[in-house]
């Protein structure tokens, strides 16, 4: 099973992609990225209230939710959220402690994977030349669809050295971008709380379709 | 090491700092706009019955304070836009007497590449004379 972890809709302040345009894109678009569902993981923001089942149910296509938060490690990617994680930490705050993000929502039941970290200032590598290895941290975004050249190459040393698991999101922000990069799965997964458990103990794999893309294009 | 991003008053965020009533909107003005954003709808651009004004014509209107006074000119200077958000709402006609009500909306940071950002989101609320809303337009200014 394939699923695109990092997505952005119009709900974060630099994205102008509708989900539903994410999906009718994704119908249209199987054949060359062959992606089972999206997580969205909206910037600094969290709220239980959304329902997207009717979507889902339209256009055969998972829809989970996360959040991206932002640290002193850089940004990091957030699955299982629940309420008592959105009190326990201010998602707005640019600050947030990352040992404690990664503790704590593990400890709530979810899981804090860090994202593109090949990324200047923003990426766990960067802080790893200066600062203590966090830890607690199972796995990575080892591809991330946002990158610039060399960032994702980066990130394999990290893995390596911490052996830390690998996933991979599009970081999209445009419709056209969605399931660029993604996650294939061993098991088949329908809820939130599957994603946490797979990502903590499942077997995956980062999976790039951006070449295919590219080709479609002509 | 001092927060070398502006600090700005968030008791601001939300109230009223300027209201603008501008002058009938004029046919001519409707098209002129509408040729300069190179439509060839003729609906925007033949005067007459028909006419209405593009959709974003409302980002035409001006305020007479672009911030809110508890935040000086020197500090916006330091700012680079960051784009517009523009809801449309009804559409505008010759005649249309057009009200832009400014407020700050929102200050929020986030963190990049280049490091810590600061953006600063200025609201006007465009209504006509029958209070209409014909648009809300969200200006972001970023700050680093």
């Amino acid at each position: 099973m394939i699923l695109d972890l990092h997505a952005h809709s119009n709900a974060s302040d630099d994205s102008r992609a509708p989900i539903e345009g994410y999906l009718k894109w994704l119908q249209k678009k199987r054949e060359v990225v062959p992606v089972d569902g999206i997580v969205l993981t909206e910037h600094r923001q969290w709220s239980s209230e959304v329902d997207y089942r009717d979507l889902e149910d339209r256009y055969d296509t998972l829809i989970l939710r996360g959040a991206e938060v932002e640290t002193d490690y850089g940004h990091i990617l957030l699955y299982g959220v629940t309420d008592e994680m959105a009190r326990r930490f201010d998602f707005t705050d640019v600050h947030l402690r990352a040992q404690e993000v990664v503790t704590e929502v593990d400890r709530m039941g979810g899981i804090a994977t860090p994202c593109h970290p090949g990324r200047p200032s923003i990426g766990l590598c960067e802080h790893y030349e200066s600062k203590p290895a966090l830890e607690g941290v199972r796995a990575v975004e080892a591809l991330n669809g946002g990158s610039r050249r060399g960032e994702n190459e980066r990130v394999r040393g990290v893995m390596d050295e911490y052996g830390y698991k690998g996933f991979g999101g599009s970081d999209a922000h445009l419709v056209s971008l969605i399931g660029i990069c993604a996650t294939d799965f061993a098991a088949d997964i329908c809820d939130i709380d599957g994603l946490v458990r797979e990502l903590r103990d499942g077997s995956y794999r980062a999976v790039d379709f951006r070449e295919r893309v590219r080709a479609a294009r002509g | 090491m001092a927060d070398p991003l502006p600090e700005i008053d968030r008791d601001l965020i939300g109230r009223e700092f300027d209201r603008t009533v501008s002058k009938p909107v004029s046919a001519e003005r409707m098209i002129r706009y509408a040729r300069a954003c190179g439509e060839t709808n003729p609906r925007y651009l033949e005067d007459g019955p028909n006419l209405v004004a593009t959709p974003t014509f409302p980002i035409t209107v001006r305020r007479e304070r672009f911030v809110p006074e508890g935040i000086p000119m020197e500090v916006m200077y330091r700012g680079m836009d960051a784009g517009k958000d523009v809801e449309i709402g009804v559409v505008v006609r010759p005649g249309d007497v057009l009200t832009g009500v400014g407020s700050l909306h929102d200050i929020y940071d986030k963190t990049g590449r280049s490091g810590k950002l600061r953006f600063v989101v200025l609201r006007m609320v465009v209504t006509n004379q029958r209070d209409e809303m014909v648009a809300v337009i969200d200006q972001r200014m970023m700050f680093r």
